[in-house]
């Protein structure tokens, strides 16, 4: 049944996604051909229109994959179509890990569509050269490699994203077992849940300090010289430390939803 | 034909009343098979139960009967649903006089007035 | 059989009792009529069974059942409102229910809309309020469930219609299965019933066999309500 409800979830998101997707491109592509002539004063403030539509385009590709989703969560779950919801013959944890697979899947299609597009727009044999000689400067600093880097930069952009749509879902089942102002208690539990959740990453990297000194050195104002390891380890210290609350956030909120729901 | 129904008499009663009109006036025949509960149910616009009860009550007056697997059948007794016309021709017939009386007509003057019907 | 067992059930909003200790059995192969003014409960009582709302106390039971994905398969409940995602076609509704409901007769949701001149390959946020309505109803009624809910579904259609919906109600009615339909507009429907349950102000006040109540009291159920409530 999950399978089926990720369907129609999938449906939805495409139907309403893809005209940020197909601007994004086209925008990208726009800019990359205006970079071919020669540079009038005209066709450089219509580059700079079409990279500014680009980058807006991309911003909305994350950002409305998140909206979108909370709105999701909210209507098929509390509102008019929570009478249909509510009434199939699913499990409340199926509805829930649909809405958040079907989030997941569309970051990692936004995120392709980010590099898609940027790569389209901008890349030439030279920015490639510069980006590569970037990393190599971080990345030999921290005593990481290049590969390391990129991939653990990314993991922890994903963790923060899905972080912040379960403190959203979380948010909304918390707000909607409220008799008046649901919505802006969803809000307002969203945020209050995501301080915790960021405090308490904080809080734990910190106690993780206590036994590993290199972390600790991050920790005490002044430092100048930190242990080239201590990003490294923090870094994956963090990731951990996501999953694990992204995973107790996720058995919380199905908890609550099995307790059952009030539909008005 | 449309049917109409009295919200405050039971509707079964009034299937009953339909049915043995049909039965009279010989829409369905001595020793004739019936149509389903279902149909019937269909054709009166009524509850399947209700239709059901109706012709359960039937049944029990022996004016119908039901053959194991076959459905039911008008009875082949002609002469119960001679008696059933009889009985319903009185019971119109009472209530005529029981009208007339009421407006101060005795069955003499009753009577006349049914000659002038043509 | 027993199809649907209520138990002491209580709903409270805030400090409101908006259902006292509810207790209620009914059985297969009935048309049960859920009668009440409006704000009586009846729409409450039927969210519950529903799993829309969560019982303050007290215990439901679908074919013994306890609410959850086995009595989701047994019901099959048209709500007051509209509930299907309007960017959906009515086809695409179609295979939606096809998925999730293994009793959903699609064939037979194809007949209802052409009886109805409802347009599959049309988009619901073109229909009307009205039309949506029927498709609604038509999904509803094209599932070979155990229990129709059918709530309030004769307000605001007009009498043509209302007829065309007793006439499928009365016809994909079988004796494994029973009808609950709710409603404030008695006399329209009254003749279909086999049971009534009138509720006022969050109880049971009463639930008898119908024909056997127009023979006491010598009266329509309408009458009978209007009696009983005075209204």
């Amino acid at each position: 049944m999950l399978i089926k409800l990720l369907k129609y979830d999938l449906k939805y998101m495409i139907k309403n996604m893809s005209v940020f997707y197909i601007l994004s491109i086209f925008f990208a592509i726009t800019t990359r051909l205006l970079s071919l002539p020669e540079q009038t004063v005209m066709i450089g403030i219509l580059s700079k229109i079409s990279s500014g539509c680009m980058i807006a385009m991309i911003a909305n590709v994350v950002i409305n994959v998140m909206m979108r989703s909370w709105v999701r969560f909210r209507d098929s779950l509390y509102k008019d179509e929570a009478y249909l919801t509510h009434t199939l013959p699913v499990t409340k944890n199926d509805l829930y890990n649909s809405k958040f697979i079907q989030t997941l899947i569309f970051f990692f299609i936004g995120f392709i569509i980010v590099l898609l597009s940027l790569f389209v727009a901008y890349y030439t044999p030279d920015t490639w050269l510069v980006i590569k000689d970037y990393i190599k400067t971080i990345t030999t600093g921290f005593n990481m490699s290049p590969l390391f880097f990129i991939s653990i930069a990314i993991l922890l952009i994903f963790l923060e994203l899905f972080n912040a749509i379960q403190c959203g879902f979380l948010g909304i089942i918390l707000g909607y077992k409220k008799n008046n102002g649901k919505i802006g208690f969803s809000v307002l539990f969203g945020f209050i849940i995501y301080l915790v959740a960021q405090t308490l990453v904080l809080g734990l990297v910190f106690v993780y300090g206590l036994f590993d000194p290199t972390v600790m050195e991050l920790f005490k104002s002044g430092t100048i010289s930190i242990n080239v390891n201590a990003f490294k380890i923090l870094a994956i210290v963090a990731s951990i430390l996501y999953v694990v609350i992204i995973f107790s956030m996720s058995i919380i909120g199905k908890k609550l939803l099995n307790k059952g729901v009030n539909i008005e | 034909m449309e049917f109409t129904f009295e919200n405050n008499i039971p509707i079964y009663i009034q299937l009953l009343d339909y049915m043995k009109i049909y039965l009279i006036s010989g829409v369905f025949k001595a020793g004739e098979k019936l149509p389903s509960v279902r149909e019937f149910a269909t054709t009166f616009k009524v509850n399947p139960n209700t239709m059901q009860k109706a012709l359960a009550e039937l049944e029990s007056m022996n004016l119908i009967y039901t053959e194991r697997t076959n459905g039911k059948y008008v009875t082949k007794d002609e002469k119960l649903i001679e008696k059933l016309k009889d009985e319903y021709a009185m019971t119109l017939t009472k209530s005529y006089f029981q009208g007339m009386k009421r407006i101060g007509l005795g069955k003499a003057d009753s009577i006349k007035y049914l000659e002038r019907i043509n | 059989m027993v199809l649907l067992e209520v138990k002491n059930l209580n709903k409270k909003y805030d400090d409101k009792n908006v259902l006292k200790d509810i207790n209620l059995k009914l059985s297969s192969g009935k048309i049960i009529g859920l009668l009440g003014k409006n704000g009586a409960g009846k729409t409450t009582l039927i969210k519950l069974i529903n799993d829309l709302l969560t019982p303050t106390s007290g215990e439901i039971l679908v074919k013994g059942n306890k609410i959850g994905v086995e009595t989701k398969k047994a019901i099959s409940y048209l709500p007051e409102r509209t509930y299907l995602n309007k960017q959906m076609k009515v086809k695409e509704v179609l295979s939606y229910f096809e998925d999730f409901y293994d009793n959903f007769d699609a064939q037979k949701a194809r007949k209802l809309l052409k009886d109805l001149d409802l347009d599959e390959s049309q988009s619901l946020s073109k229909m009307s309020k009205g039309m949506q309505e029927k498709v609604q109803l038509v999904l509803v009624m094209s599932r070979n469930a155990d229990l129709y809910i059918l709530d309030e579904p004769l307000g605001g259609v007009d009498p043509a219609t209302r007829d065309y919906i007793l006439d499928t109600i009365l016809s994909n009615f079988n004796e494994n299965a029973s009808v609950i339909i709710s409603t404030h507009l008695i006399s329209d429907i009254e003749r279909v019933l086999d049971e009534v349950v009138f509720i006022d102000k969050g109880k049971i006040a009463l639930h008898s066999d119908t024909d056997e109540l127009r023979k006491n009291e010598n009266a329509s159920i309408d009458e009978i309500f209007r009696r009983m409530f005075k209204c």
